[in-house]
């Protein structure tokens, strides 16, 4: 393995190899050699960001990198992702995608895996230098954030990862550099997202007003009314047609206008616009991070910008503060203030609507007793009459709540505060 | 682009356009398939640039270069790989881009971009052209832009290590559809005769308790938040000598007003529609405005006296000022986009009311449309060149449209400079603070110093390794402050304008790939928007800084 060497990396070398006037002082590219050339990166999600990912990394000297994706190719994909082709759908991301840049790019190595993140050990995340995520889910940000974070052994530099991340969303998107433990990480900015306010039940099923309505009464309502526990595909275009046809009908009836095919996959799907181009800014403004990171060719970015192209170009840099009391790389339980007299059922709906925290199915623990399980059934039915105790009767105020959960990679403590 | 009913199954075409349709429709498909993108200059800026055009679907495209592939090129460049050196750098990047897509066309021309201004100008002229949109990547001769119309659309590029730049120029922009975040309009000062005529039916009982013979408690709980504000401003019109409520102060009065006519003993506490009511006021209750935007639209000489061969957009633009200033149309209102919220209330209700919105919106629009064609068939052309589709269309974006007009890459670079790009530039100089306001105008005047050197010298700033780059950074702060001198300005000049040379001479003419992806997707998002005439494009320069990864917009 060779960091950039030869005729071929004249360009990329020529800056590196010269002092900047924002470089520190004493910058030594001949130094960093060894560094460069043990350089393994792990790019996360080979998709739209990861594509570009990829090429841009393959093209800053990179010869050893990683990539991990679980999904394979979808003909929607082929409008941005461009490492795929007609023939390709079907086929793993990750696999297509390395090959890909690995013909074109000689001298380097991309080493594939059509998986989970969550299918890999800590083991393997250690041996690289840096992560650069292209997601699109929150869960999959949330999990290699917190991993990352719990890795990080103050005594041992190298176990410190920076995490670079990017998205995506039609003309818009942000790129953000994450040095776990030390600055602000994903999970301290998580009340930034947009919150997804979910329509009331009771509007679906009694007084839709928006053909969005009809289509989630079809999805949620209809679908299981009539196929019980059959699960909905929603890749399957025979099930998208049912639930069009179902949640038309319904808008026909409530004189509702507007439900088209393209509609109901995009509502049942939660799909989100996305171009070549905005893809192409933020994957190079994440690898740019990335490659200042490594090479200290130049400072890097502090440590989130958001970029705006629907109305000319705009963009905001700032430093996003770390979070007192993040659960994630907070190093404290954080102080939750709640009546005594609401019961356990009450509280966890509570936390349901925190926006910073975003649980479903909570399973909660004091030191003392085991307050409620979602599994396995014995404990359920053991801890289900707990729900409609009042929390003055399970606790006593200040007491740490352990509280684990699906959405949640990491085990979030509360010290509940009874008020007065 | 052979595009199937909206509401059936997608076509192959639908489905791999899918994401992008959801964004610029199939207009502004049929646009972007419709155009010819010409690319002077084969470099990783250049070539990622076409990426992100080719994927999405433009027509064709035609490289420009002259160019043998090097190998430093391909350490750069991805769409050019080992079997390419030593051939023809057009050539070779066209056939790697060109299996991006199967859709697109692409040729080549194995010419430099100064020889063919010089020995091709049919290729550059309006009208002969076969391109309909102009990439120009850097190193380029200053003189050789100049030789470019502004009529046709063109987008100037520089990436230069860890800088990059993007110089837009075309003719006048107008754009409609500019994917504003809301249409929504209520017009809650100005209800009209059948919206008052719901109010007053929907919320007679509003006052009366059900034991009386009022509402039910899901009934009062379901009244649409407009309906409540219209009947709450009628009282309070009553109270106030007929005036609206307008300062900070009256409009918490008139927020608790409303509040106390809710009803409390209900589950919860409180009624949802009364808390969007109040949730609304400060946003809604307010006299319409026109956008500064809309304004400069309706005062352009263009939209007062459209000519024959105008453009539609003006003619519509003179059909709805006459809508405003006809007292049995618009009355000094625009006409009303239509944009509705959804909100608590019973179906039935809530479609009827929507109902009457969309309603006075087609009414509008209808008004706007037989002006439009009273024009038309004044100026002599055909009256059904203007659908009604197109027409509300614009209505429906009254007041968010845009005239963007830009200025020439020649007025930019006039000498003496003219009035307007002295101001623009002083004025950013003189805003300019490391601390509180560092725009990127040092970066600019850096850049210009850049494109002086390379076209008198004929070489890259920092391109030869023998010269010392402090000498050449004394000869281009020479040329940077006799710029500056000749916009008039004396005062001082910021370190950064050092640091900005010192980085481009640094990179001695050098692409970090990085950089070129970057300033590839910026630009492909411009070209985009100018060939959909949807969202709104930059005016016309920005600059991007990849040390501190931000952006600045000029008009020079
Ligand atoms: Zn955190």
């Amino acid at each position: 393995m060779t960091f950039a060497q030869g005729p071929r990396w004249k360009q990329l070398e020529r800056v590196r190899n010269r002092k900047g006037a924002f470089t520190d002082d004493d910058y030594a590219p001949q130094d960093q050699a060894e560094f460069l050339d043990d350089c393994k990166i792990l790019v996360i999600g080979a998709g739209g960001l990861g594509c570009e990912i990829l090429k841009n990394l393959a093209l800053s000297g990179f010869t050893n990198i990683h990539v991990i994706d679980m999904d394979t190719i979808d003909l929607s994909n082929l409008n941005r992702q461009f490492l795929f082709r007609e023939a390709d759908v079907g086929k793993p991301k990750a696999e297509v995608a390395a090959r890909f840049v690995m013909k074109r790019v000689k001298g380097c190595t991309i080493t594939p895996h059509y998986c989970a993140i969550q299918d890999k050990d800590t083991d393997f995340y250690m041996q690289f230098k840096l992560v650069i995520c292209g997601l699109d889910s929150v869960e999959a940000r949330r999990w290699i954030n917190s991993t990352l974070v719990d890795m990080v052994d103050p005594n041992v530099m190298e176990t410190l990862k920076p995490l670079v991340d990017g998205g995506t969303e039609g003309f818009k998107g942000q790129s953000r550099v994450i040095l776990p433990t030390i600055t602000s990480c994903y999970e301290c900015s998580l009340d930034m997202l947009t919150p997804q306010t979910a329509v009331p039940i009771c509007t679906l099923a009694s007084i839709p007003r928006q053909p969005a309505h009809c289509i989630e009464w079809a999805s949620i309502l209809e679908w299981p009314r009539v196929f019980g526990d059959k699960k909905m595909d929603t890749d399957n275009p025979e099930h998208i047609q049912w639930l069009y046809e179902a949640a038309l009908a319904r808008a026909k009836e409530f004189n509702i206008m507007g439900v088209t095919y393209s509609m109901t996959q995009g509502v049942v799907k939660n799909i989100i616009p996305a171009i070549a181009s905005t893809n192409a800014i933020i994957a190079a403004s994440c690898c740019n991070e990335a490659l200042k990171i490594l090479t200290n060719m130049n400072p890097f970015l502090q440590n989130y910008m958001m970029y705006t192209g629907d109305e000319g170009v705009y963009t905001h840099t700032f430093e996003h503060q770390k979070k007192e009391g993040c659960p994630v790389c907070g190093t404290s339980a954080i102080d939750f203030e709640v009546s005594p007299d609401i019961t356990l059922a009450d509280f966890i709906d509570k936390l349901k609507e925190q926006p910073d925290i975003q649980i479903k199915k909570p399973t909660i623990t004091t030191q003392r007793r085991k307050l409620y399980f979602q599994a396995p059934p014995e404990l359920n039915e053991l801890t289900r009459p707990n729900l409609d105790k009042k929390l003055s009767e399970l606790a006593d105020s200040g007491e740490e709540f352990a509280i684990t959960d699906p959405g949640l990679p990491f085990n979030l403590r509360l010290n509940v505060i009874f008020t007065k | 682009m052979a595009s199937t009913a909206p509401s059936g199954m997608p076509s192959s075409k639908e489905k791999k356009y899918d994401r992008q349709l959801r964004l610029w429709g199939a207009d502004g498909q049929n646009k972007l398939e419709a155009s010819h993108i010409a690319l002077f200059g084969a470099s990783a800026a250049g070539c990622e640039i076409l990426k992100n055009l080719i994927l999405p679907g433009i027509g064709r495209f035609t490289i420009i270069d002259d160019k043998k592939v090097e190998e430093s090129d391909l350490g750069v460049n991805f769409f050019l790989d080992d079997d390419s050196v030593g051939k023809s750098r057009a050539e070779r990047t066209a056939a790697l881009l060109g299996e991006l897509n199967p859709d697109v066309e692409g040729d080549y021309i194995e010419d430099s971009f100064s020889n063919l201004v010089a020995t091709k100008p049919e290729l550059f002229q309006p009208g002969w052209t076969p391109f309909t949109h102009i990439i120009v990547v850097s190193p380029f001769n200053t003189d050789d832009v100049l030789k470019l119309s502004p009529e046709i659309p063109t987008f100037l590029v520089h990436s230069i290590g860890s800088t990059a730049m993007l110089r837009i120029s075309a003719s006048t922009r107008c754009v409609v559809d500019t994917h504003p975040d809301t249409l929504i309009d209520l017009r809650l000062l100005n209800p009209w005769e059948e919206l008052s005529a719901m109010v007053a039916e929907k919320t007679k009982d509003l006052g009366i308790a059900e034991k009386d013979g009022g509402m039910s408690d899901h009934e009062h709980g379901h009244v649409p938040y407009v309906l409540l504000l219209l009947k709450f401003l009628e009282d309070w019109k009553a109270a106030h000598g007929g005036n609206p409520p307008s300062t900070y102060a009256e409009k918490n009065a008139f927020k608790d007003m409303i509040r106390n006519s809710m009803r409390m003993d209900v589950p919860g506490g409180s009624e949802e529609n009364y808390e969007e009511a109040i949730a609304a006021v400060l946003k809604n209750i307010r006299a319409a405005e026109i956008s500064s935007h809309t304004k400069a639209v309706l005062e352009d000489p263009r939209c007062i006296n459209p000519t024959p061969e105008c453009e539609t957009f003006w003619i519509i633009a003179h059909a709805v000022r006459e809508f405003m200033n006809r007292d049995d149309q618009g009355a000094g209102l625009l006409p009303l986009s239509g944009g509705f919220p959804d909100m608590k209330a019973e179906s039935s209700t809530y479609v009827a009311l929507q109902n009457i919105y969309r309603s006075r919106a087609r009414r509008d629009a209808t008004f706007v449309h037989e002006n439009a064609k009273a024009v038309l068939r004044k100026l002599g052309r055909d009256p059904e060149l203007i659908t009604l589709d197109e027409v509300s269309l614009f209505t429906k974006h009254a007041n968010f449209v845009r005239r963007i007009n830009y200025r020439t890459i020649a007025a930019e670079y006039n000498f003496p400079p003219d009035d307007f790009h002295k101001k623009a530039v002083t004025s950013a100089l003189q805003s300019y603070n490391a601390e509180w306001n560092p725009s990127l105008i040092y970066d600019y005047v850096a850049l210009r110093a850049w494109q002086e050197y390379y076209s008198k010298i004929g070489q890259l700033p920092g391109e030869d390794d023998n010269y010392l780059d402090s000498d050449i950074r004394e000869q281009m702060r020479i040329t940077a402050v006799d710029y500056l001198s000749s916009i008039g300005y004396q005062s001082n000049i910021d370190h950064r304008l050092d640091q900005m040379l010192q980085e481009i001479i640094r990179a001695g003419g050098s692409e970090l790939h990085v950089i070129a992806s970057l300033i590839g997707g910026i630009v492909a998002q411009e070209i985009v928007k100018v060939i959909t005439s949807q969202y709104v494009p930059v005016n016309n320069t920005v600059i991007f800084d990849g040390i501190k990864s931000r952006t600045s917009v000029f008009e020079f």
